[in-house]
């Protein structure tokens, strides 16, 4: 981040790459297992990719406008693009030296990738057999029969580039010359496994393609061929205010998707000179986007390989999710969210306990009524599932589907009409505004009347993402926090205006508010001389208005220390400015995703969960939420968690006043770091727990109706 | 035969899982559902409230969505049909939360309207409407019924602000239409009325929109003046009276302009209150609705609420404003909790109110207050034969305390004289309708019995017309008993004995008098509960004893 003028903020995009380069860190480091580094590095480019296609496709869009408006580290949108396509060659680059050396150990270790030249006469034959009857049938090529006309390709699908000479002349007698493009078909395998005695080894499908191109263009030679990749911008706005029905609009934009302008070309290294000129011509491809690349392409799809089944060794001993001690089971998660606020730290602590909450609602004769916002939910939802399920035993069930969650649009769709199918009301959010906050309210009649029991989460209902995300699930039955939970959701179906809340505050109308007043309250007490200091985690730091907030209460003296695991625009430790803000960034086997506030607040100390990063678009143009956590056992648990990520000496990088991330291992100290601190303290809770539990015997009693089973 | 024995047990199962599941709440446990709704001049409010089996109760969810039902009717005299079909979709949406507590049935559901609806020409079209569409039977309410309502919430207010019982409490409410007050002295309403000053109605008729905003104050101040004189002249409150102001359908506003009332109680604004009220007043609405966050339809009228309470309240000479979020809704959800202290001290209001009038007509207190002690007596007797509640005991309370005030005008057909006189006149806490039947038993105190060819007796319905007979036949018993007018009759026993009802007078050994009258005014009684009155004394049915 050298190349930048020195304001007061960091450029958005580069402090992105930045992120990435340190995700890339942890699949170049040697300390960890080759399967895991993979991971990594499969990581990094399915991140690059979504970077580009959204934020460059963005800054695409901006150059093309014309739009000269600098952001707010003072580059331009031509110059950002400048300084992101730089730093983007350079990473690049980076992934192509990582993948060779993670492919060396991984060969050592005896998951090898061969080439079509390794093979054995009797493999080759193998090979040969696999395309014939599995890779053959399902491809389908396209001719392009002039640069200017080229057949429509799909994005970030690895297509092979086919040269080829013509058997019959031209009129000038001369072989005609035409180039065909042939998509990978999805459906087949990226890896041809090859059987050996010891190991696995495998050969890429493009490698095989390529290797028997000749047979789909029977009667041409192949003169060359290479694979390439395009990115398409996705940098598509949904027209709320225009048309009244948002699902096929959103079938638009995927549609449109398909079409838009490429803004990265992935291609071969080895692609001959007149092949790149025709590409470049064909797809309106400047040179600066054009990223030759030695490793295979579609890096994301070493993801299966990485998850392969048997070779633990080459990867981390898992660290599972552990039954959060206070969710026993066998007890109904009602009576246990009645007895005391539950919270829960994802991936350490099992989400167990929020599945349970919508799946035994939607069971429980006592629930009357469900509330559930999905945004990003996994196939086969559970959640979806426990949600139609009550809607058809007569619940009332209503679901805000999110449609406009990014690349999951086509998912969310599905769900929708599912649900609508089954008598769940479906409300498709608010125009204009994306419905980010992570709420589930349960109403329930019991003995003492209604009560009502909520989740307010961090991270979506995702129990696949939740294996992998740190997220903080807060349940409760709080009354207040229940009052403005059914506020919250009459007032996005519609049947409420939105009126102040009790103990919430949410976007787009007073987060960004409570946030200040939070902020300028630490301001106001380290004026009296009362001990101040704002802890907070979040993924983005971004929004200038908060940023510059942040600046004043370092310039007054408060202590600000940040966990920010990507994005942050902050300048911290400038003498003047911001010398009394520290940012610590995190990048570990777990992705941080938790989002958590603390004031010091003259001691005593307030928390607050939230589903908001500090950005605009989150502070403005999203529906989020803003918890606060009372619970005195749940404040411990944060300042525990805290603490463990703001010391974390490992895997955290603090971030320097010109831009650059160094590590924070500091030599005077045992090594601390946080994902394995956390995760060993939920071990040892669930182990004490357990322990507790053997001397106390239940009785299975046959079922009192009360809990009926699906 | 197995066969049919798997269907059948098959199509036990079903209805099984049917009950275990379709019919999903068990029955209410002690505590029990309410919604109330208030269909009102700017918006639509709904309260889902959980009433606990031991009085009080919890406020569940409020909602809130802005109409223009007081723009209709206070500018065209109509509601337009386009206000009409956006409230019942606003009710719709009520509605469906409701649905999701369980709350369907018509008594778990009290929706009012006041007077945006009952002014407007097509009141009943919009009913009709409102019923076929959402689904909801709305009442609507009369003034001295909201007044009523507001009562019962500052007597809550009182249970938890005992200093107010003392003294002068001068309760404003600047609504959209009207401004109400109402005045209390040592926790009585002995004073209340609406003015024709809305915030609205000021909004419409002054051209508030045209008129520059540093002369905004200046004009509103013009108009305020002049009511507030009319008020000075018409409210006999006391020197400095405690000022509470009620914030009524500007609640989400005032909460959050004045100062220190986010989440509290009451909030307490020291007078003057100009400076607040006039930079509220000046600030143009666009940017009270952006800087605070205020329901477009409340920041309108905020900032003239605000200056209506601070201008009477400086003429009337108060120290400081208690706000208060007190409304007529929580009136409605503290009597449909009937909490037995707040009922008891409605019945006091409502005797207090009588005994005003009352001295207003010089009536014989003494006798007054005698016949309603005999009335309240024999009304406790008879409860299994009438079946009637602590409401119609006083209604019977009220018109045994008014029944002879006639006598102001005439002896001659005094009966007469005291029903349109309590006809026409205005009893704190006494709607109109029951303000007939309370007349009406005073008309029925002595000489004729109802009848059809009485004309306030016919527009009863049926219900109030038994009611009517029911409440008289006690009423003329309990007069009879005080013939004399010289309160003799104090400790008497009442019995039912064969297939009569037998007064025993335990402190007096002649009751001629009485025996005679009651041969006048019995009649009915026999009618209704089928049993003639006997009346003896301790002395008399010793003797009766002793001879058998």
């Amino acid at each position: 981040m050298n190349n930048q003028a020195a304001t007061n903020f960091f450029n958005r995009e580069l402090s992105w790459l930045a992120f990435n380069e340190r995700v890339l860190e942890e699949a170049q480091d040697v300390s960890n297992p080759p399967l895991e580094r993979l991971k990594f590095l499969a990581i990094t480019a399915s991140n690059l990719d979504e970077f580009f296609m959204v934020r460059v496709g963005g800054l695409q869009s901006l150059v093309e406008q014309g739009s000269q408006e600098p952001d707010p580290a003072g580059l331009s949108p031509a110059a950002q693009l400048k300084a992101v396509s730089e730093r983007a060659h350079a990473f690049a680059e980076a992934q192509d030296a990582c993948f060779g050396a993670i492919a060396a150990c991984l060969a050592e270790a005896g998951l090898q990738r061969l080439v079509m030249a390794d093979l054995t006469p009797q493999q080759s034959l193998y090979v040969e057999h696999v395309f014939d009857h599995e890779i053959f049938p399902l491809i389908t090529p396209r001719a392009a029969p002039s640069a200017n006309e080229l057949p429509l390709l799909p994005g970030l699908a690895i297509c092979l580039a086919v040269r080829l000479r013509g058997a019959a002349t031209g009129p000038r007698g001369r072989r005609t010359l035409r180039t065909a493009l042939l998509p990978l078909p999805r459906a087949v395998s990226r890896f041809v496994t090859i059987e050996t005695e010891k190991g696995a080894r495998y050969v890429l499908v493009e490698d095989v393609v390529r290797a028997f191109a000749a047979r789909i263009f029977p009667g041409e030679t192949v003169i060359e061929s290479a694979t390439l990749r395009i990115t398409r911008n996705a940098d598509m706005i949904v027209r709320e205010d225009l048309a009244g029905d948002l699902l096929s609009q959103m079938k638009r934009v995927l549609d449109q998707r398909r079409e838009s302008a490429c803004v990265r070309l992935q291609l071969d290294d080895d692609a001959s000179p007149a092949l790149r000129r025709f590409l470049m011509q064909a797809l309106r491809v400047p040179e600066s986007e054009i990223y030759s690349t030695t490793a295979p392409l579609a890096l994301d799809g070493f993801f299966p390989l990485a998850m392969l089944p048997g070779f633990n060794l080459l990867r981390d001993k898992p660290w599972d999710p552990q039954p959060p001690p206070l969710a026993r089971a066998g007890e109904a998660i009602f009576a246990t969210i009645a007895r005391q606020d539950l919270l829960l730290a994802h991936p350490y602590d099992s989400f167990d306990p929020v599945l349970r909450l919508v799946s035994e609602a939607a069971d429980d004769p006592d629930v009357l009524a469900i509330k559930q916002i999905l945004y990003r939910t996994s196939r086969n939802s559970p959640v979806v599932a426990a949600l139609a399920r009550a809607a058809e035993r007569g619940k009332n069930v209503t679901a805000v589907v999110e449609l406009k969650a990014r690349f999951d649009e086509e998912r969310n769709i599905e769900w929708a009409h599912a649900l609508e199918q089954a008598g769940v009301q479906v409300v498709y959010g608010i125009k204009g505004l994306k419905t980010h906050a992570k709420l589930c309210l349960v109403i329930r009649r019991e003995a003492s009347g209604i009560r009502r029991y909520m989740h307010f989460g961090t991270g979506n209902y995702n129990e696949l993402t939740a294996r992998l995300y740190t997220d903080i699930s807060l349940l409760t039955a709080n009354a207040d926090l229940a009052a403005d939970a059914s506020l919250f959701f009459n007032t996005i179906t519609g049947y409420a205006q939105p009126a102040r809340y009790r103990k919430l505050a949410a976007a787009p109308l007073t987060l960004r508010e409570r946030l200040l007043e939070l902020i300028d309250g630490e301001i106001q007490r380290v004026g009296q001389g009362q001990p101040a200091r704002i802890q907070a985690k979040l993924n983005s730091l971004v929004d200038p208005g908060l940023i510059e907030a942040l600046y004043a209460a370092s310039q007054a003296g408060v202590r600000v220390d940040l966990n920010v695991r990507g994005v942050c625009c902050l300048r911290p430790g400038v003498p003047g400015l911001s010398e009394n803000i520290r940012v610590v960034s995190i990048v570990d086997r777990f992705l941080e995703h938790s989002r958590i506030l603390c004031v010091e607040h003259g001691g005593d100390q307030q928390w607050f969960i939230s589903s908001a990063d500090w950005m605009p678009r989150n502070l403005d143009r999203r529906i989020e939420l803003l918890a606060p956590v009372e619970d005195p056992a749940c404040r411990q648990r944060l300042r525990f968690l805290m603490d463990a990520c703001l010391g974390d000496t490992v895997k955290g990088r603090c971030l320097q006043a010109d831009g650059r991330y160094t590590r924070a291992y500091d030599p005077a100290v045992e090594p601390r770091r946080a994902q394995e601190t956390l995760w060993h303290d939920a071990v040892t809770q669930a182990r004490a727990s357990e322990e507790s539990e053997k001397g106390n015997f239940q009785p299975i009693r046959p079922s009192n109706g009360k809990r009926s089973s699906p | 035969m197995d066969f049919n024995g798997m269907e059948i047990g098959h199509s036990l199962l079903d209805i099984g899982y049917s009950i275990m599941t379709k019919k999903t709440a068990p029955p209410a446990s002690g505590s029990k559902l309410v919604a109330i709704l208030d269909i009102g001049a700017r918006a639509i409010r709904c309260d889902v409230a959980e009433l606990h089996p031991g009085g009080g109760a919890t406020i569940l969810e409020s909602l809130q969505k802005a109409v223009s039902l007081g723009k209709d009717t206070f500018g065209e005299g109509r509601i337009d049909p386009a206000s009409i079909e956006a409230c019942v979709e606003i009710l719709k949406g009520f509605r469906h939360v409701l649905d999701e507590y369980g709350i369907a049935q018509p008594e778990q559901i009290r929706a009012v309207a006041t007077s945006s609806v009952r002014e407007a020409q097509n009141r009943d079209a919009f009913l009709d409407r409102i019923t076929v569409g959402a689904g909801i039977n709305v009442e609507v309410l009369e003034d001295s019924e909201v007044e009523h309502l507001i009562y019962l919430a500052l007597d809550d207010l009182l249970e938890h602000e005992p200093a107010l019982r003392r003294g002068d409490v001068l309760a404003v409410e600047a609504g959209g239409g009207s401004t109400r007050v109402l005045l209390l002295r040592d926790g009585y309403v002995v004073y209340s009325g609406a003015f024709r000053l809305g915030a609205l109605r000021m909004r419409e008729s002054l051209g508030l929109e045209q008129t520059p905003a540093e002369r905004v104050c200046e004009v509103l101040d013009a108009h305020i003046h002049r009511t507030v004189n009319q008020m000075r002249e018409l409210i006999p409150a006391g020197a400095a009276p405690v000022f509470v102001a009620l914030a009524g359908d500007t609640e989400t506003a005032l909460r959050s302009l004045v100062p220190g009332w986010k989440t509290a109680e009451t909030a307490r604004i020291p007078i003057p209150a100009s400076h607040l009220a006039e930079s509220v007043v000046r600030t143009p609405t666009d940017e009270l609705i952006r800087r605070h966050h205020l329901p477009p339809q409340e920041a309108e009228t905020a900032g003239q609420a605000l200056l209506t309470f601070d201008r009477i309240a400086r003429s009337f000479g108060a120290r400081e404003i208690l706000m208060t979020a007190r409304s007529m809704r929580r009136g409605l959800l503290l009597k449909m909790t009937g909490i037995p202290s707040a009922l008891a001290r409605y019945g006091e209001q409502l005797a207090h109110s009588a005994r005003e009038l009352g001295r207003k007509y010089r009536f014989d207190e003494k006798h007054a207050v005698h016949v309603s002690v005999l009335s309240l007596r024999l009304f406790r007797e008879l409860q299994p034969e009438h079946g009637l509640g602590p409401y119609e005991e006083g209604l019977l309370r009220t018109a045994a305390l008014l029944h002879d005030i006639g006598s102001f005008v005439n002896i001659g057909s005094h009966h007469k004289h005291s029903m349109y006189l309590i006809g026409n006149s205005e009893i704190f806490g006494l709607p109109r309708r029951d303000l007939n039947i309370v007349a009406l038993l005073a008309r029925y105190h002595r000489r004729a019995m109802p009848q059809r060819s009485h004309p306030e007796y016919l527009a009863l319905d049926r219900e109030s017309r038994l009611t009517v007979s029911k409440l008289a036949a006690i009423l003329r018993v309990a007069d009879a008993l005080d013939r004399s007018h010289l309160q003799h009759v104090r400790h008497l026993q009442c019995e039912r004995e064969g297939r009569n009802f037998a007064i025993t007078v335990t402190d007096l050994d002649d009751v001629t008098l009485e025996r005679a009258a009651l041969r006048d005014k019995a009649d009915l009684f026999e009618g209704i509960f089928g049993y003639p009155v006997v009346l003896r004394t301790a002395a008399s049915q010793k003797g009766a004893m002793f001879h058998e």
